[in-house]
């Protein structure tokens, strides 16, 4: 369940008038880079989580339009990559570098807490609202299964986990942040450019930029080695596929134009896009798909199988953005935050 | 025959089936439910229970059906029994009316009334029960699938062993849920091994280094529960119930490694402490390293740590004279054994890998038990079941104690956990009581060297 948060420092960016029905106001991390009324003001940042040393690199990535999806012509093109349809995309911030592990277990291990905890720091009204957001079961077994730790890109995590991640980071933060919608990563992988990669059409050039099955040696890898595309974000191609808040749901279906979202109304099949490690060339063009699998959870051996992890998705994970224009609550909860069927944990 | 075991019956009958005409098998004295149907029920609606009672009716060889079910918690049972029935594939496969819920203590019984000699019961309760639930599944003539760790301290090991030799006379079908020796992969590398393909195994190491484990770490009781169903809600967190994080997470990656040298340790030394225990009241320590001692002299290193952050380690090791192996690479499944020339463990030297991708041991090792019951060839686990967890115990012993251990003293130890625990009911009172400040009592090694805590 979203609780709709206030985040006044948005608030005040974006000139939304406080609704009298919207609970605790949480006043934001203080990060001057970040604040922006306008797309000129937009600047790299990053977003401070307190109590730790970690911070999460934003990128803005400027409105326009752009066509999403591939040509026909394109080689190793499938079908639900068409048909090509104009999108018009509002300005928001990407995360530089898919979230890693370190940025992870800050919410799914509680490490900022325990760290307050143990330097005797008082909570602040941040750390209170957190304390509303749900954190994932334990685990039986290190969800990283051996492929590293760290700055490593986080993985085997359900799109419910991502979201709620998302949640935890907003009112972790004070500033909202959320998935990338299939539209908004799409666009922001193509950087402007309409080739099958964001570098071009020459396949051999993809290990400069990537990671995949031919150059990962079975794992993936730290996150931000490779070169980025035009719009200086990395690993968009390759090394984990990203989790999007899209329902997979063929194009033609899609009628919306401006900031479009398949909201979900079923577990499966969900989006995510890029390729991963695991995965050959064709997987990682900028306008392929991959849906989502019951499948992903197999090796899991609890019944009912928790929502919180894809135990067989080990070269799956997400990267995080922050719209420039802050939906109102009834936006998000009817648009931007909504998901169905509902995500419990089993009563205990 | 001491039992009318129908698996028996069909045996035979097939056996001479040739010889056999309907009529005179009809002219046999057998009762309504004499057909090859296997029933199926569960005492115990966790998240392991339930995933076992699943894996069981996915075994494809025969009619199979779930037929009844226990916990001490209507939720619990009340969410498995919707898991199995909203289940496309296996829901045609249960038949549980409400006269074969059972909730309460005594549900085990009445679970195993409800089945009869030849069927399956799956024990999946913390470990604590096991051998109270294991004795009457045996006087019911049943065939058993049961969780590890089967026993969680030196008494009821040595009763379990004891409790088995009915089993075995009655030749009663019984799984162990280690389902590591039911891996294609590591049996093949335990193959390779025994034909001598690293040398002699001198060195082993076994990791289950991860973040918070499972109910291993327990907040206090906010009172909502009953001292004895709060403790059952969080039974990692409590010795006389799991065994606490070494019995229920290390055993896998001890008993691989004991069973790749083919052979249990002799003796045990151990570290271990607790660190980040804030507002915590359980009585696990953060992190736990056993040196465990073969007879030839070899040496099996477990180290086990639920601390966030730190460095991730779940895989097997073992050195040999020759060379060496991965018995299994991260987490349980896949395994991805692989052997080298060398110590080092790298693709270069490698000499053997298995290939992928692997079956899923979680469902083989149910199929290879209900293969085993419909062509009732021997299958008895529970030898090696309570020798891995009395092993795991011996550890976990060295390390609450600060002593060293040998597996003789060990076996012979008389601190039974839950010497009651037969006898327990609902809002009775727990085997282990909180002091005036809600804590438990914690092990304290080198001040209380004889047991595991006061």
């Amino acid at each position: 369940m979203i609780r709709p948060i206030l985040l006044v420092g948005l608030c005040a960016a974006t000139n939304v008038a406080a609704q009298a029905d919207t609970p605790a106001e949480i006043p934001p991390v203080e990060v001057p880079a970040a604040v922006a009324k306008t797309e000129a003001e937009m600047k790299p940042y990053a977003e401070i989580i307190e109590h730790t040393d970690q911070t999460i690199q934003m990128v803005p990535i400027p409105g326009g339009e752009f066509t999403m999806g591939s040509p026909e012509a394109e080689d190793d093109r499938n079908d639900d990559e068409g048909p090509q349809r104009t999108v018009k995309i509002e300005p928001f911030w990407m995360g530089k570098f898919e979230v890693t592990w370190e940025q992870y277990d800050i919410w799914n291990e509680s490490v900022d807490q325990r760290m307050r905890k143990m330097l005797s720091k008082k909570k602040t009204p941040r750390d209170s609202a957190v304390d509303g957001v749900s954190k994932p079961t334990e685990p039986y077994t290190d969800m990283s299964f051996g492929m590293g730790r760290e700055d490593y890109p986080a993985i085997c995590m359900t799109q419910h986990a991502a979201r709620t991640y998302c949640e935890w980071l907003s009112a972790k933060t004070g500033r909202y942040y959320r998935l990338p919608t299939e539209a908004e990563w799409e666009y922001a992988c193509r950087a402007g450019t309409e080739t099958p990669y964001s570098f071009g059409d020459d396949v051999d050039q993809l290990g400069d930029y990537a990671w995949f099955y031919d150059n990962s040696e079975d794992n993936s890898q730290r996150v931000g080695q490779k070169k980025p595309n035009p719009w200086g974000l990395y690993d968009m191609h390759g090394n984990v596929s990203e989790w999007v808040l899209d329902q997979y749901t063929p194009y033609d279906k899609l009628k919306e134009a401006l900031n479009p979202l398949a909201v979900p109304k079923t577990l499966y099949p969900r989006v995510v896009r890029g390729g991963g490690w695991d995965d050959d060339p064709e997987v990682l063009r900028s306008a392929a798909r991959k849906a989502s699998d019951e499948d992903w959870k197999q090796q899991d051996p609890q019944e009912p199988k928790s929502i919180w992890y894809h135990t067989d998705a080990l070269s799956v994970g997400f990267r995080v953005v922050r719209p420039l224009n802050v939906p109102s609550s009834e936006a998000r909860s009817t648009k931007w935050d909504k998901t169905e069927p509902e995500q419990k944990d089993p009563e205990e | 025959m001491t039992d009318n075991n129908r698996r028996e019956f069909i045996k035979k009958s097939t056996a001479t089936g040739a010889a056999l005409t309907f009529a005179a098998a009809a002219a046999r004295n057998v009762h309504a439910a004499e057909d090859n149907t296997i029933r199926v029920g569960l005492v115990g609606c966790g998240g392991r229970g339930t995933g076992a009672a699943k894996q069981s009716l996915s075994v494809d060889n025969g009619p199979i059906k779930m037929v009844a079910l226990a916990d001490v918690f209507e939720n619990k049972l009340k969410s498995t029994l919707a898991s199995l029935t909203t289940d496309s594939k296996l829901k045609d496969k249960v038949d549980i009316p409400e006269e074969r819920q059972y909730v309460g203590f005594d549900g085990y019984k009445k679970v195993m009334d409800a089945l009869e000699p030849g069927d399956i019961v799956i024990l999946a309760t913390p470990a604590a029960f096991r051998w109270v639930h294991y004795q009457y599944a045996i006087e019911r003539g049943l065939n058993v699938f049961m969780e590890k760790p089967v026993t969680i301290d030196a008494p009821t090991s040595a009763r379990f062993l004891e409790i088995n030799k009915a089993a075995l006379a009655k030749n009663l079908k019984v799984g162990v849920g280690l389902m590591c020796r039911h891996c294609k992969a590591r049996q093949e590398l335990f193959d390779r091994i025994q034909n001598g393909e690293i040398g002699d195994i001198t060195m082993m190491r076994a990791y289950r280094m991860t973040g918070p484990t499972a109910t291993a770490a327990v907040e206090p009781n906010t009172g909502d529960l009953s001292e004895l169903e709060f403790q059952i809600k969080n039974f990692h967190g409590f010795l006389w119930l799991s065994g606490g994080a070494v019995s229920d997470f290390l055993i896998h990656n001890i008993d691989e490694s004991c069973w790749m040298k083919n052979a249990w340790p002799v003796s045990a030394i151990a570290c271990g402490g607790r660190h980040y225990r804030d507002g915590c009241i359980d009585q696990n320590f953060d992190t736990y390293s056993i040196e465990y001692t073969f007879a030839d002299g070899a040496k099996l290193f477990v180290d086990g740590r639920t601390v966030p952050g730190c460095k991730r380690e779940f895989a097997s090791f073992a050195h040999g004279t020759k060379g060496s192996a991965i018995i299994s690479t991260a987490s349980h499944t896949p395994a991805k054994s692989k052997m080298f020339s060398t110590q080092i463990m790298d693709d270069k030297f490698e000499t053997w890998a298995y290939p992928q991708p692997e079956p899923n041991p979680y469902q083989v090792e149910w199929d290879d038990l209900i293969a085993a019951i419909r062509e009732d060839q021997e299958y008895n686990e529970v030898e090696r079941g309570v020798m891995a967890s009395a092993v795991t115990s011996m550890g976990r012993m060295a390390a609450h104690t600060g002593q060293e251990i040998t597996l003789e003293e060990f076996m012979k130890h008389d601190h039974e956990f839950a010497p009651n625990v037969a006898d327990l009911t609902i809002d009775g009172p727990a085997p282990l009581q909180a002091n005036e400040d809600g804590k438990y009592s914690i092990p304290m090694p080198g001040l209380v060297k004889n047991r595991e805590y006061l």
